[in-house]
């Protein structure tokens, strides 16, 4: 951190401690935990390679919401955009091919993005009670479509892509690292990263200085699609199918815990894509460590509610112990 | 356009009811028939007795996404508890814990600061998780035949009983929005907070009340279904949230806070019931009633934006609305 610095009081010095090493200190203390309470399963290179495999799932669709709650905006339908491109991709892999079916999948994804983009900024209306009808609206296509029945994904190409390794390490953690890579690039080394955090600070000082705030909102929604196309391929390929009820269920519910635990402030105009990867990791590890302890579906659920009530928390009282006021 | 938008705001919801209506009574001979109109009507006060809470929520500057949680939370702690306590017993329980987790949202969002959004969100899931695990993930059969009469019987045998208890909810809603100092409170937080502070209103109360008060209307649907059904469902009514939402916003309470409507609210919820009916009549998916509905909301928001924007011109030009 380069921000330590002379002349801090011991409150902020917590503060920044708690925003910089908390993250981290959480992970590991997650995996120690697991690790010694179910060692035979939990503490093994199998396990901890799949674990960030699967990372990949939430670790790729929080990309476009960090960008998005950096904006001070939320996007609540990217679980149903999720199933709706999966599903319309898979269809199309059974008849012509699993590179169609990739293709089509992340331009639907994409053009939902688009669309998404487009009402939020047309209507003026905040973006989660817009996407909150698309939540619904795109569930309700991805059933119509298939009548409800799961799409298959047997291509072989498609397969590989979810389930397939290069050097040991499995193909999703370089794609996941490639995303974060073109991501990180985009928010600190283009202008793009500076416009989404003005929007976030301050919308209408950002329009007053000449941004087009609907352009950057109608791109970052864009981009949410793109990487939730990413992550629609990646997980029907790991699932073997797509299907219109279960795919992306509660998606939209993880991504953001993953964005809010990664320190992004729910008020925009702060956050950290490492912060992003990192929490997608704990919500992973803290999910196959319950799954493998044997803690019932039920008490899952329920942790997981109180994981993104905690995080909001922490978040709150770094910033209070920082002395900013979000 | 301020015309068409003033004039829309009072009217717009009974226009589109006669519309709806008028196309209904040619399409389908059912439909000129009191029981089924009747029918159409019970259907929409689940939908309208939450819409009432969300539109207190609404109009204080919030929103309340863990209602249809709620309502399952109710249906099992009164399927639980019915061997035991009996009815009253077991409703007035299951009401006051279910007002206990309003108060627990309004607490999260006023005192602990978190945006409604994650906390009834997150509210959502863990409440659904906890029913499940109180029922350990089973759906609970009543076998106290008589508990049917609360929700599924017929006053002078031809009014069901939720028109009532939908008519008695909005007369008091009605009356604590529009006739107590609390009501012109709740607006006064909504539409300018810091305002509301300033002039010395305990705005984290009332806030906090008014969470309560969502909670508690969730609950009463809760009790109503469970009762017409005879079983405690954990996962009751999944997508809820989103219709009575769509409600509130489309019978003309305005997502920028401060201003409710409450007719308006009770009127929307019998639309979106006849929205269903249409539906049904066509025969098609269940999903196309959730795509509708979606659709709804998106024309709801539409107007809804167009009435800010128009308001802000006006409020620049000096314009009195």
């Amino acid at each position: 951190m380069d921000d330590i610095k002379v002349g801090l009081t011991p409150k902020q010095r917590a503060g920044n401690l708690l925003g910089s090493f908390g993250l981290i200190a959480i992970l590991l203390i997650i995996f120690g935990f697991f690790s010694l309470l179910i060692p035979k399963l939990y503490f093994t290179w199998p396990n901890l390679r799949d674990m960030i495999r699967f990372s990949s799932y939430v670790g790729i669709g929080a990309i476009g919401m960090t960008f998005c709650i950096m904006t001070g905006n939320f996007d609540i339908s990217v679980g149903s955009m999720l199933a709706l491109a999966g599903v319309l991709g898979a269809s199309v892999a059974l008849k012509a091919g699993g590179i169609f079916g990739v293709i089509i999948t992340m331009a639907a994804a994409t053009l939902l993005g688009v669309i998404n983009g487009l009402f939020v900024t047309k209507l003026k209306i905040p973006a989660f009670i817009t996407t909150l009808g698309m939540y619904f609206i795109f569930r309700a296509l991805a059933y119509i479509y298939t009548n409800n029945n799961p799409q298959y994904i047997q291509d072989r190409f498609w397969i590989f892509l979810g389930n397939g390794s290069f050097l040991g390490i499995p193909l999703p953690i370089y794609i996941m690292a490639l995303c974060y890579v073109i991501a990180y690039l985009m928010l600190r080394k283009a202008p793009f990263g500076r416009y989404i955090l003005a929007i976030g600070t301050n919308s209408r000082a950002a329009a007053l200085s000449g941004i087009n705030v609907d352009n950057i909102k109608i791109l970052v929604f864009t981009l949410i699609g793109v990487f939730v196309g990413v992550s629609a391929v990646l997980n029907g390929s790991m699932l073997g199918a797509a299907n219109p009820g279960m795919m992306g269920d509660g998606y939209e519910f993880q991504v953001i815990t993953a964005v809010v635990l990664g320190g992004t402030a729910l008020t925009g105009g702060s956050g950290s894509l490492g912060g992003t990867l990192i929490a997608a990791m704990v919500i992973v590890f803290l999910k196959t460590g319950m799954s493998n302890a044997q803690v019932n579906s039920y008490w899952q659920q329920v942790a997981t509610g109180l994981v993104l009530i905690v995080a909001v928390s922490l978040n709150k009282l770094k910033f209070w112990l920082i002395g900013q006021t979000q | 356009m301020i015309k068409f938008l003033k004039l829309y705001e009072k009217i717009g919801i009974f226009i589109l009811i006669v519309a709806a209506s008028v196309f209904l009574a040619i399409v389908s001979p059912n439909f000129r028939n009191l029981n089924t109109i009747l029918s159409i009507i019970m259907q929409g006060s689940y939908g309208a007795i939450i819409a009432f809470g969300m539109t207190f929520a609404i109009t204080s500057g919030g929103f309340d996404l863990s209602v249809e949680a709620i309502m399952g939370f109710t249906s099992v702690i009164i399927a639980m508890l019915i061997p035991s306590l009996g009815f009253a017993g077991s409703i007035i329980i299951a009401i006051l814990a279910s007002c206990f987790v309003g108060f627990l949202n309004g607490v999260l969002i006023t005192k602990v600061g978190i945006s409604p959004l994650i906390t009834t969100l997150s509210m959502q899931v863990i409440l659904r998780g906890a029913s499940l695990i109180i029922t350990n993930g089973r759906q609970v059969v009543i076998s106290q035949k008589s508990f049917m009469s609360i929700g599924a019987s017929k006053v002078f045998n031809l009014i069901p009983t939720p028109i009532i208890y939908m008519v008695v909810l909005f007369a008091i809603f009605y009356l604590i929005l529009n006739q107590t100092s609390f009501g012109r409170h709740v607006a006064a937080s909504g539409s300018n907070e810091q305002a509301a502070k300033m002039s010395g209103l305990n705005v984290n109360l009332i806030k906090t009340v008014v969470y309560i008060l969502v909670a508690f209307s969730a609950s009463i649907v809760g009790v109503i279904r469970t009762s017409q059904t005879l079983i405690g469902i954990p996962t009751m009514a999944p997508g809820f949230t989103l219709n009575v939402l769509t409600i509130a916003i489309l019978g003309g309470t305005s997502l920028a806070g401060g201003k409710g409507n409450l007719t308006g609210t009770l009127f929307a919820g019998i639309f979106i019931s006849m929205i269903y009916y249409g539906l049904n009549l066509l025969n098609v998916q269940i999903f196309y009633q959730m795509l509708a509905v979606g659709i709804t909301l998106l024309f709801a928001l539409f107007i809804d934006g167009l009435r800010m924007k128009y308001l802000e011109t006006a409020k620049v030009k000096g314009i009195r609305v």
